[in-house]
């Protein structure tokens, strides 16, 4: 005792009972639940690795990808739309979004999917052109609004009211003081929202966004029920023939995972990113020499 | 006669909601004039200040700012708003200094003095760069360009918020509490590029709690309290004597 000198004893920290028993319930549960799960043949794994790079789970997959792009690429951009009109001054149209944010928000988008899909029921053709005229064109509204076109509308519109909601969110995280600074320069509303609000907003824009595209990676998998042949569908027809239910939705939960895994990688780089553009350290601090120390001029 | 660098109020009133901020304010300022505007918080000080500048609107009243009526027209029977183009051109005349800076952190201190000059009146890029130099040389940060606001003291922010208000050539500049924000040994500096500014006829509002730069710079000098003007002068004299119990109260409780 006594033979260590007390300035250079180590710190334990405190560990609790509970720990221990988290410890030994975790380690025992993992091991229950693993072998469980290696040992039962109803599993069968053995077609999971042979369904895992099917050309049509491929296929599924690369199908899951584009809709997940394109419907983040287009919602975003409606979303921007919207949120700019939601924070207009002019009642009518802040109204407008406001109630299409309601209706998109509020209704199921598997209902929405379906709705789209089925649109011709309430216009058998689309018509462009002058309203109570005979000018324009119409064209069969099932040979445009295909299970794709309305898998694509449906995902898009859908997430551009919850985009709006995100832009909008950041809009009103700039201070009082930026846009009132703005003003008194005489700037327009336009430039204020594009110079101003905009760069000032995306720190809190983009890490929501990056949750929204794992959100809408996972959400095309309900683009299925309209037959569209992306990732989950891809699985669905192969069990449909081989009855290999279980096995070939763990191809596809499987897929899910890795995708969603390799986009919260950046996402949690973006995030940590701007999270420091918030801090007091700018972007790109350029190192200037201190040739001229305050107020030296006077 | 020109009008340019005038400010004339009458009987405007102000109200945010059932609180009357301004009750019945008449003011004149002329051209090169250097005012002060001092009172306890809550005397509608910055009210003022806000309207002059648009950033508020009056309920009543007449306010000429370089001799046109601000943010209206005014036809036989009322005062229509003008449109928001309108506005921001008048607004172009007037700078404005606020008490927390409100520099863009999202563009270095050269852009911020740009930005005026570039995105409302578009300049010529290269000629507002070299303005925009010798501005922050002016308010002594020549080599602070590339600096964020963020990297800055508060003092050399608000001494490029200063740059900024000036870069577009305004006739009347308005400054809210423009060093209550700062430490008080950054208070000295902006102070300093004041006095330059007061020393080449630009006309002045300036709300503040600094009683020595009132004595030293201003000519005129208006106390405010509970949304009137008490007390208007020669700003040495209402210092030295003032006439009012309700300005002499409040001088001896600051000075």
């Amino acid at each position: 005792m006594g033979s260590i000198d007390a300035a250079l004893k180590p710190r334990l920290r405190l560990r609790t009972r509970a720990e221990y028993a988290g410890w030994i319930f975790s380690i025992l549960a993992g091991i229950g639940i693993l072998t469980s799960v290696l040992t039962n043949p109803n599993f069968k794994w053995h077609v999971v690795g042979k369904y895992f790079f099917a050309e049509s789970i491929l296929r599924g997959l690369m199908l899951t990808i584009f809709l997940t792009v394109a419907s983040m690429a287009l919602g975003t951009l409606l979303g921007l739309a919207l949120a700019v009109m939601r924070s207009s001054h002019v009642k009518p149209v802040s109204m407008a979004a406001g109630l299409y944010i309601t209706l998109f928000r509020g209704t199921p988008v598997l209902v929405q999917l379906i709705f789209w899909f089925n649109i011709s029921a309430l216009y058998p053709d689309l018509r462009i052109g002058i309203p109570f005229t005979d000018i324009g064109m119409a064209v069969d509204t099932n040979a445009i609004m295909g299970p794709i076109t309305a898998a694509l509308v449906g995902l898009t519109l859908n997430e551009a009211a919850y985009m709006a909601e995100i832009i909008r969110g950041g809009f009103s995280s700039v201070g009082k003081g930026q846009i009132e600074a703005a003003d008194s320069l005489g700037m327009s509303a336009g430039t204020r929202m594009r110079k101003v609000i905009i760069p000032q907003a995306m720190p809190s824009i983009i890490p929501a966004t990056g949750n929204q595209v794992i959100g809408m990676f996972k959400g095309t998998s309900l683009v299925s029920v309209l037959g569209v042949a992306e990732l989950l569908q891809s699985a669905q027809l192969i069990y449909a023939r081989t009855y290999e239910t279980i096995p070939l939705l763990i191809v596809a939960s499987l897929w899910y995972l890795v995708m969603t895994l390799l986009l919260s990688y950046p996402q949690s780089k973006l995030e940590q990113k701007y999270s420091r553009a918030t801090s007091r350290l700018p972007r790109k601090a350029k190192p200037v020499v201190l040739t001229d120390p305050e107020g030296a001029a006077r | 006669m020109s009008h340019d660098g005038t400010i004339v109020a009458q009987k405007i009133r102000k109200s945010f909601g059932p609180k009357t901020v301004l009750k019945d304010i008449n003011l004149e300022i002329a051209s090169g004039e250097i005012c002060c505007i001092i009172g306890p918080s809550g005397s509608g000080k910055s009210t003022i200040l806000r309207c002059i500048n648009g950033l508020e609107t009056v309920d009543s009243g007449v306010l000429k700012v370089n001799g046109e009526d601000f943010g209206y027209y005014e036809t036989a029977t009322a005062y229509h708003a003008l449109p928001p183009k309108k506005l921001a051109e008048q607004r172009t005349r007037v700078g404005m200094v606020f008490q927390s800076f409100n520099l863009f952190p999202n563009m270095t201190a050269h852009e911020n003095v740009m930005s005026g000059p570039v995105l409302v009146k578009h300049a010529d890029k290269k000629q507002s760069a070299k303005r925009a130099h010798e501005l922050l040389a002016s308010v002594g940060l020549a080599g602070f360009g590339d600096y964020y606001p963020a990297q800055l003291s508060g003092g050399q922010q608000q001494r490029v918020a200063i740059a900024r208000s000036l870069a577009m050539d305004p006739e009347i500049m308005l400054f809210d509490e423009p060093t209550s924000a700062l430490d008080p040994e950054k208070v000295g500096e902006v102070l300093a590029v004041m006095k330059d500014l007061a020393k080449k006829g630009m006309t002045m509002v300036v709300v503040t709690h600094e009683m020595g730069f009132a004595r030293e710079v201003a000519d005129s000098l208006v106390f405010m309290d509970d949304g009137y003007i008490i007390e208007r002068g020669d700003a040495r004299e209402v210092l030295s004597n003032p006439q009012e119990p309700r300005t002499r109260s409040f001088l001896e409780k600051v000075l």
